[in-house]
C-alpha cells in the first residue's frame, strides 16, 4: 500500500478493512482485519456522533462521584491505555480499591468484566466503579437523580431517547458508546500482521514473536492476546486476600484465576498483575521464568512436565520477547483525541496547562 | 335484551340437538344447569359463568412478623427462640406467578416481576392482569428475579427490575431476591443484621419458588370482576423452618452461598400464606 493508501485509511479510521466512510468514522466502529467477530456486536448499540460524544461526556464527568472529583477517566487515563499507574485504583477520599485498575480496551471483544468476570455485559459494566465505596461511591439512583437535574444532560439524553426521564438503559447504552469505541488495533505488530506500510518487525522483535506464540499463546491467545479464561498464574501459594473467580463462583477450584489480561499496549499499563505488584515488564517476564509458586489451583500449563514450574525463559529469550512486547504499543490509540477529556478541549490554554500540570504532579 | 338472547341461543340449541344417548349423565346435568341458567338469569353479565374474557388477579400482600403486622418503626419483635429484632427494610421480588387449574393445567403469566417494599404500601398490591377465565386450585411464584432475566440486555432493567432500586449486585451481575436489614436487639451489644440473599449459579442458585397453598379455596377468573388473593409474608420464617437461624450469630452475608441457600429454602417453604380468596 502506497502512502497515499494509508493516507485515505488512516483518514478513514480504518484498521485494514475499506468501511462505509459514516460508520468508519466513528472510533472504534470498524472491525479490524485481523481480528475475530465482535461479542458487542455494533448493532446492539449502533454507534453514533451524539450518543458516543454523550458517552465520551460522562466517561470524564467527576460529578459522577460522590466526592464530585473521580471520574472513569480518573482510573483510567488514555495515555497509559486508560489505566492509572498505580498499584490499587485510588477512589473517592482516598479510598483504596482491592486491585489494580484494568486497561480499558478492545471491551466489544469481551465476554466477561473484571478481574473475577462478575459482571457480564460492557453496559453493566460500569455500575460496579460507580457505585462501590471505594471508587465513585455513588448510588446509581442518586446518579441518575443528578443527571436528571443538569439541564444540559437532560438535553443532550432527550435529542437521543426521546423526551422523558433519562433511566438506567439509557445511561449504561450511552456510556457503552464511548467505552465499546476504545479499540486499539494499530500497533505496529498489527501493521506487520496485516501486510501494511510501516509494519515491519527487526529480528528481535521477530524472535519475540514466535517465542511469545510458543511460550504464552495459551493463555494470551490470538489477535487480542487473551482467551477470556480464568487462571492461577502462581502468583501466591493461598488467597486469604482476594480469591478471584471463587469469589464470584464459590468453587474451591477457582481459588486464585484471575481473568487473563490482554496485553496489547501492555508497555503502558505498567504496574502489573491484579493487585499490580510488578512495576515493570521485565520483573513479570522474571515471574514467569522462576518466581511461579504452587498452588492447588496453578494453571497446568504453568507445571510443565519434569516438576520445573513455570516457563522456561533464558536472558536472552526474555530480552527477545520484552522487544515483542512493546511492538503492542498502539500510539495512534494513545493520543486519538476523539478519545480524550472532551473538556480539556474547550477550555482555555491556561486551563489547559493547569490540568496537564496537576496530571504530572498528582497523576502517579 | 336482543344481545342477551342471541347469545344465549347456541346453548338452547346445543342442548335439544345433542345426542342424549351418547352423552354421561354428568353431562346432561350440565347441560341441563347451562340451559336453565341461560333460560332463567337471563345471561345477566355478573354471574355468567360463561364469561370467557380474561380477568385480573390481585395478590395483596401483608408483610407479618409472626402474628403481628410489620412495622418498620423500631418495634421490637421476639423470634420463637426468644431473640429480639427490629425490622428496618424488607424488600424482595415477586416474579413469575404461575396459576393452576383443577385439570393440573398451568397459566404462567409473562412478564410479571413484582418488587415488594413495606415502605411501599402500593408495592404490595401485585396486579396481574390478562389471567385466561377460569376456576383456579393453585398459585406459585418465584422469590426472586428469574436467571435469564437477571442476566438479561439491560434494555430490560426498568420498572421493578431496574438496578436503581437497591436490589442489585453490580460486582457479580444479578438482581437480589429478598433483603431484610435491621437490628438483633437482644445481643450484647445490639447488632446490625443484614440480609441480602442471591445468586442463581449452582450449587448457590437461591431463586426460589413458593407455592402457597389455597387450602380448598378456589380463584374464580374472568374479566367481570378483579380476584384477590390475600397472602401473608411472615419475617419470621427467613429465619426458621428447615434451617433454623441464631439472628445473634448470623453471618450477614451479602453475597451468594451455603447461607443464603438455607434462608431462601425457608423462605421458599414456610414464608408466605394464602388467608383468603375472594371475588371483589
Amino acid at each position: 500500500m502506497g502512502l497515499l493508501g494509508l493516507a485515505a485509511l488512516l483518514a478513514a479510521g480504518g484498521y485494514g478493512t475499506a468501511r462505509p466512510a459514516a460508520a468508519a468514522a466513528m472510533p472504534g466502529a470498524a472491525q479490524p482485519a485481523n481480528f475475530p467477530a465482535m461479542t458487542y456486536a455494533l448493532a446492539k448499540n449502533q454507534p453514533n456522533r451524539a450518543t458516543f460524544e454523550l458517552g465520551r461526556a460522562l466517561f470524564y464527568d467527576p460529578r459522577l462521584s460522590s466526592s464530585g472529583t473521580v471520574s472513569c477517566g480518573s482510573c483510567h487515563q488514555q495515555s497509559r491505555a486508560f489505566t492509572d499507574g498505580r498499584t490499587l485504583a485510588l477512589g473517592v477520599a482516598g479510598r483504596r480499591s482491592p486491585r489494580n485498575a484494568p486497561t480499558l480496551q478492545n471491551l466489544r471483544w469481551r465476554t466477561s468484566f473484571m478481574a473475577d468476570g462478575g459482571v457480564h455485559g460492557l453496559e453493566l459494566q460500569a455500575l460496579a466503579p460507580l457505585t462501590s465505596p471505594a471508587e465513585m461511591n455513588t448510588p446509581l439512583a442518586t446518579a441518575l437523580a443528578r443527571l436528571n437535574a443538569d439541564p444540559a444532560y437532560r438535553q443532550r439524553f432527550a435529542a437521543i431517547y426521546g423526551p422523558g426521564t433519562i433511566d438506567t438503559p439509557q445511561f449504561l447504552r450511552a456510556l457503552a458508546q464511548f467505552t465499546a469505541a476504545l479499540t486499539s488495533a494499530n500497533s505496529r505488530y498489527d501493521r506487520y500482521v496485516r501486510h501494511e506500510a510501516g509494519g515491519t518487525l527487526t529480528a528481535p522483535e521477530r524472535r519475540g514473536h514466535a517465542l511469545f506464540v510458543a511460550k504464552c499463546g495459551g493463555c494470551h491467545a490470538g489477535e487480542l492476546f487473551s482467551d477470556n479464561s480464568f487462571r492461577n498464574n502462581g502468583l501466591d501459594k493461598s488467597f486469604p486476600v482476594d480469591s478471584g473467580r471463587a469469589h464470584i463462583t464459590l468453587l474451591p477450584a477457582d481459588a486464585g484465576r484471575f481473568a487473563v489480561p490482554s496485553l496489547r499496549n501492555v508497555a503502558r499499563t505498567a504496574p502489573y498483575m491484579h493487585d499490580g505488584r510488578f512495576a515493570t515488564l521485565p520483573q513479570v517476564l522474571a515471574h514467569y521464568a522462576h518466581g511461579v509458586r504452587p498452588s492447588r489451583t496453578l494453571d497446568p500449563l504453568l507445571r510443565p512436565p519434569g516438576g520445573r514450574l513455570g516457563i522456561a525463559l533464558n536472558e536472552t529469550q526474555q530480552a527477545d520477547l520484552l522487544a515483542f512486547l512493546n511492538t503492542l504499543t498502539d500510539n495512534s490509540f494513545l493520543t486519538d483525541k476523539r478519545l480524550a477529556d472532551p473538556t480539556l478541549e474547550t477550555k482555555p490554554a491556561t486551563l489547559r496547562v493547569e490540568a496537564a500540570v496537576t496530571a504530572v504532579l498528582f497523576g502517579r | 335484551m336482543l344481545t342477551a338472547t342471541l347469545s344465549c341461543a347456541p346453548f338452547a340449541l346445543a342442548f335439544f340437538t345433542i345426542p342424549m344417548r351418547t352423552r354421561s349423565f354428568t353431562t346432561l346435568c350440565g347441560l341441563l344447569f347451562v340451559a336453565s341458567t341461560a333460560v332463567f338469569v337471563g345471561c345477566k353479565k355478573d354471574s355468567d359463568p360463561e364469561i370467557t374474557t380474561p380477568g385480573e388477579v390481585d395478590l395483596q400482600i401483608s408483610n407479618v412478623v409472626g402474628t403481628k403486622a410489620l412495622a418498620l418503626d423500631g418495634t421490637a419483635y421476639a423470634t420463637p427462640a426468644g431473640e429480639t429484632f427490629t425490622v428496618a427494610t424488607l424488600k424482595y421480588y415477586v416474579s413469575n406467578l404461575k396459576f393452576t387449574k383443577s385439570d393440573g393445567t398451568v397459566y404462567a403469566a409473562p412478564n410479571t416481576y413484582f418488587l415488594v417494599d413495606q415502605a411501599q404500601p402500593a408495592s404490595q398490591r401485585l396486579a396481574i392482569t390478562g389471567v385466561p377465565a377460569g376456576t383456579y386450585t393453585g398459585v406459585s411464584f418465584v422469590v426472586g428475579v428469574d436467571a435469564a432475566t437477571t442476566q438479561a440486555d439491560p434494555l430490560g432493567l426498568t420498572g421493578a427490575l431496574n438496578p436503581a432500586n437497591s436490589m442489585y449486585w453490580v460486582w457479580a451481575t444479578g438482581h437480589i431476591s429478598m433483603k431484610m436489614e435491621g437490628t438483633v436487639t437482644s445481643a450484647s451489644p445490639a447488632r446490625p443484621i443484614t440480609c441480602h440473599i442471591g445468586g442463581y449459579t449452582d450449587p448457590n442458585n437461591a431463586i426460589v419458588t413458593a407455592t402457597p397453598a389455597l387450602n380448598g379455596n378456589v380463584l374464580r377468573v374472568n374479566g367481570s370482576h378483579t380476584s384477590t388473593i390475600a397472602v401473608q409474608a411472615d419475617v419470621l420464617k427467613l429465619f426458621d423452618g428447615a434451617n433454623h437461624i441464631t439472628l445473634s450469630t448470623f453471618s450477614n452475608g451479602m453475597m451468594p452461598g451455603p447461607e443464603a441457600m438455607k434462608v431462601a429454602k425457608n423462605y421458599a417453604a414456610g414464608m408466605f400464606t394464602v388467608t383468603k380468596t375472594q371475588v371483589n
